[in-house]
């Protein structure tokens, strides 16, 4: 199956540095994650609006082990749930502060979204955070 | 929110649903116990509970197995009426499904069949196999059941994750510490080591133990984790009136129910150290006419130990924020004042999939039939609070059950 718009569109973001969030222009509300119609008004008229990239962390974890296939290289690896400030939230990936170390992060700290480069999107076509401060 | 949602029958009328006998085989290892064998077995053994033989069941519903897609289309396509001999008699035979509060929702089907009069007799049956099955195939079949994957599949996150995540930020809004997280998985052993048919019924568990495993995703430690196990369990449900024909001087009806489905992805939860429990409980205890300090057991889904502390908060067992601690005073051990998963939950009977929560039904059932064990079964046991949840802890789905005699 042909990958969906709204998929491919998020994506095409990420692989440029942007981070987008779906916005219904008939009731103006923000969707994540993008949807096929508006969850709050059932419109199809739907745009994108490029979020300012900060949140705070809801919770996350580092999985150091079991990792599903395809991803065993990858650990060990953090990820979490980021509350923008747009009002909506997604799950992320964790940029790590020091060599596989995340520590420093706790619940409820500012997070901002980093930009990734193309071919890392590519391969993992997820968003990345890191901690504030 | 204010909302007048009640049950359509009462205690005593005659289309009143009752569960009236379970049956089970241990969980663990048990690669050379067939799928079929196991579900005939745990068949005949609620039929026998219940005081009756497949002619009488009328209805069978399924609770879905994750380790086989083969396994699962032999049930969907009625495969239990033939072995149990009742193809040409049987009236409808299918599944019901959604993941870890599958119990509660086949219950509430059966429930409502009963009630309306669509079924007279429901035999419910459940068989896992994960115990058996190819670990990496699980993990891997878990990281895409209950995660969108064109959004969250690319991040890497699996079961464990999902229930690490909840676990920290569990610990954040309450303060808990890692040794009172652990002692939950200690309440648990304790009555995992009074149940022969529990996975760990032999095998003792300290805090110390818990805390010196591995980390497997921070801040969840390996013996924290819920151990997959090959399971069955079955259940028969029936009305007032036919129990009564039939002889059964005690069944065991529902007092109330209510559930939530507070979301599809982890990352939508709103909040997850409270999750759907506050609305599904405020729903069931608007049913039932009694509330928590009434009840005599708790079954509460337990794949992970966060999970069943934010639960007892929302159904309100304990305060806000004080689950794990509830749990490390003793309060859910053998003699304590609310006896918790009494058949040592899906952490130490063993995580059976699906049918991690329909043991912990049965278990509730069984006690409530006065049917436990000596040891362990719980003295004056009337009232139950059974909770279920699953996938990535989507949905609360709360069920209160009360012990009923049947007159005349």
């Amino acid at each position: 199956m042909k990958t969906p718009a709204i998929v491919t569109d998020f994506r095409t973001g990420l692989a440029s540095g942007e981070l987008l969030i779906q916005n219904c222009k008939d009731c103006g509300k923000p969707n994540m994650w993008p949807r096929y119609a508006c969850p709050h008004c059932q419109s199809d008229n739907l745009g994108w609006v490029k979020s300012a990239g900060r949140g705070v962390l809801h919770s996350f974890c580092v999985l150091r082990q079991g990792a599903p296939d395809g991803f065993e290289d990858d650990l060990p690896y953090a990820i979490g749930v980021v509350k923008l400030a747009e009002g909506v939230q997604l799950l992320a990936r964790l940029e790590a502060s020091g060599e596989d170390d995340w520590s420093a992060y706790g619940c409820d700290d500012a997070v901002e979204f980093v930009a990734v480069d193309g071919a890392e999107i590519e391969r993992r076509p997820c968003a990345t955070f890191r901690r504030v401060g | 929110m204010a909302e007048n949602w009640q049950l359509h029958v009462d205690a005593g009328q005659e289309n009143d649903p009752l569960f009236v006998g379970v049956g089970e085989i241990p969980s663990g290892k048990y690669p050379d116990r067939g799928f079929i064998e196991a579900l005939t077995k745990v068949a005949i053994l609620a039929l026998n509970d219940a005081g009756m033989v497949p002619r009488d069941i009328d209805t069978i519903l399924l609770i879905p197995c994750l380790h086989s897609g083969e396994d699962q289309a032999d049930l969907v396509f009625s495969r239990m009426v033939e072995e149990l001999g009742i193809h040409g008699s049987c009236k409808s035979s299918y599944m019901v499904h959604s993941g870890g509060s599958t119990s509660d929702n086949a219950a509430r089907a059966a429930h409502g069949l009963i009630a309306t009069g669509h079924a007279h007799n429901v035999l419910v049956l459940q068989c896992e196999r994960w115990g058996s099955a190819d670990l990496n195939a699980m993990i891997t079949m878990l990281s895409k059941n209950g995660i969108p994957g064109e959004w969250e599949l690319p991040t890497g996150i699996q079961f464990n994750a999902i229930g690490a995540m909840i676990m920290r930020r569990y610990m954040h809004a309450s303060g808990s510490t890692a040794e009172e997280m652990a002692s939950v998985c200690v309440t648990l052993r304790k009555w995992a080591n009074l149940n022969e048919n529990a996975m760990f019924y032999t095998k003792p568990l300290t805090v110390e133990q818990i805390l010196a495993s591995r980390m497997v995703a921070d801040p969840l430690h390996s013996f924290e984790c819920p151990p997959m196990a090959d399971g069955a369990v079955a259940f028969v449900m029936t009305s007032t009136g036919i129990a009564k024909k039939r002889g059964i001087s005690h069944g065991i009806r529902v007092a109330g129910s209510g559930g939530c489905v507070s979301h599809y992805c982890l990352s939508q939860e709103a909040d997850q150290a409270v999750l759907g429990w506050p609305l599904a409980a405020e729903r069931a205890w608007n049913q039932s006419g009694w509330g928590p300090k009434d009840a005599h057991i708790g079954e509460i889904y337990d794949s992970y130990a966060a999970v069943t502390a934010i639960a007892l908060e929302g159904i309100g067992i304990c305060e806000k924020g004080e689950g794990a601690r509830w749990f490390a005073a003793g309060h859910g051990d053998p003699g304590g004042k609310l006896p918790m998963n009494t058949n040592g939950g899906l952490l130490s009977a063993g995580h059976t999939g699906v049918g991690g929560g329909t043991a912990l039904l049965v278990e509730g059932i069984r006690q409530l039939l006065h049917r436990a064990p000596a040891g362990r079964q719980v003295e004056h046991c009337e009232r139950a609070i059974i909770g279920g949840t699953g996938g990535s802890y989507m949905d609360a789905q709360i069920l209160l059950l009360e012990r009923t005699r049947l007159g005349g």
